[in-house]
């Protein structure tokens, strides 16, 4: 992170500027709004990235749906026909797989906005545009609007609370589709299955409970950990180790060294290209297979 | 927890939910629903379109038997006109030249009669004549007048006799 001139508070520790590309930032609040009780709906710089992402996502997707159920040719162009086959794979596979012919169609739009948010979200975050925001607020030495947008992490889907908001409404979902399929009260007696010995009750039911409640901290850590990872492996091989090289041996051996750290830097890029993919598919994939276990309790 | 990494940030809990159902909301209605409705449309299509291909290929050869079958019939036909009319032809032919066999036996068998009967008026008048001749012959040669009952006696045995004769020839 190229270091604000303007900010005497800045912190020089190299762990904390490592923690700071990936985390959010309290210190510089784009715009105050009222707090309610805990709840503070000030736009910090992961809500301004989530709106972001939002925005991206809807404008981008009703651009090209619209564009192409309207078009006269009805052929689709290069981004609309990937989209498609993401969408046709993940109806055959995913939603028919794992929900069902007779269910699915409940939930298709909840798995595919899932996977298109998630994957906005996570490539937005590869994008290092608030890096170049930075480095035009260093050569203009401090921009008022630019200057709090370029503190805190730019990988909107790497903060655990965002994570947690949506693996939440996927336990809403699986919930919610469990008790519409079987009733409330045979949804949750779904969650001991019948033929045991009851003693084993006193052990299977809790197990099942916390398997149930485990499945959104399950979710929101694993995404987490794989955008946090990236960043910071991105990070530490870009900055930290030129910095520490410049610090110890000099100028002219940081530049020697960015060799190496930009030709890893690459690596681990096209690595979290993969996994920005994957990430997005494995959230909506276990949405579609939670959902699918509250609906097919009999199989 | 002081790490910024697992900060617990209730706002940005809230605006995550809100926004999410925001974007599901608006993607379902503007995105997902007619992107799902224009691909099971086309799908349709497609499908539709396979099985009127299906069944014109069907028809095709429904109408190509068809035409065989006609085709077949059209050939028989002909083959019967053309040997009916070889076989009326022949029957004619043997008519006419029945009739003319007929005509020509009947023709000859008058003509036969005809000569018969020429034939057998000649022998009776040359009888006359030789009856006649051995008369005049005969009273020459006795010189004298038989009397008519004499006259008609000979007469008479000589018809006899000749008559006899011609039946014996």
């Amino acid at each position: 992170m190229l270091i604000d001139k303007t900010d005497t508070s800045h912190s020089k520790d190299p762990a904390e500027v490592a923690i700071d590309h990936v985390a959010n930032s309290y210190d510089h609040i784009i715009l105050h709004l009222p707090s309610l009780g805990v709840f503070d709906f000030s736009i910090t710089k992961h809500v301004f990235l989530l709106i972001l992402v939002a925005l991206i996502t809807v404008s981008s997707m009703i651009f090209l749906v619209q564009n192409y159920i309207s078009s006269k040719t009805k052929i689709p162009g290069k981004t609309m026909n990937f989209i498609e086959m993401i969408i046709l794979y993940m109806r055959e596979n995913v939603l028919k797989g794992f929900i069902g012919e007779k269910y699915y169609k409940d939930w298709d739009a909840l798995v595919y906005t899932i996977f298109f948010f998630f994957l906005i979200g996570n490539f937005l975050g590869l994008i290092p545009i608030f890096d170049f925001l930075g480095f035009i607020n260093y050569l203009a030495g401090g921009i008022p609007v630019v200057k709090d947008l370029i503190h805190g992490g730019n990988t909107v889907t790497a903060n655990i609370n965002l994570n947690f908001a949506l693996a939440t409404i996927t336990f809403c979902a699986f919930t919610i589709a469990g008790i519409r399929r079987y009733g409330f009260f045979h949804h949750w007696k779904n969650l001991a299955p019948p033929g045991l010995a009851w003693p084993l009750y006193f052990i299977v039911v809790p197990i099942e409970v916390m398997a149930m409640l485990i499945r959104p901290i399950s979710l929101t850590l694993r995404l987490a950990g794989n955008m946090m990872g990236g960043h910071l492996a991105l990070i530490i091989f870009t900055q930290l180790f030129i910095i520490e090289i410049a610090k110890n041996y000099g100028i002219f051996a940081a530049l020697g060294g960015s060799i190496f750290s930009v030709s890893l830097s690459i690596g681990v890029i096209l690595l979290e290209i993969i996994v920005a993919f994957i990430q997005a598919y494995v959230f909506a994939l276990l949405t579609a297979v939670y959902i699918g276990m509250g609906v097919n309790v009999d199989h | 927890m002081d790490n910024p990494l697992f900060i617990i940030d209730p706002g940005l809990f809230i605006w995550s939910i809100i926004i999410f159902l925001l974007v599901l909301f608006i993607l379902k209605r503007y995105a997902w629903t007619p992107l799902l409705n224009f691909i099971d449309e086309r799908e349709k299509e497609i499908s539709d379109s396979l099985a009127m291909a299906e069944s014109a290929k069907a028809d095709l050869e429904q109408v190509r038997e068809e035409s065989e079958k006609i085709l077949n019939e059209a050939k028989n036909q002909s083959k019967s006109i053309v040997s009916d009319g070889k076989q009326r032809a022949e029957q004619s032919a043997n008519t006419i030249l029945n009739d003319a066999k007929q005509k020509s036996d009947e023709f000859v068998l008058d003509a036969k009669k005809k000569i018969d009967v020429e034939k057998k008026r000649a022998i009776k008048e040359i009888k006359e004549e030789v009856v006649d001749l051995s008369l005049d012959l005969a009273s020459q040669v006795l010189q004298r007048n038989v009397k008519d009952e004499d006259n008609n006696k000979f007469v008479q045995s000589s018809l006899k006799e000749i008559n006899t004769d011609e039946a014996k020839s």
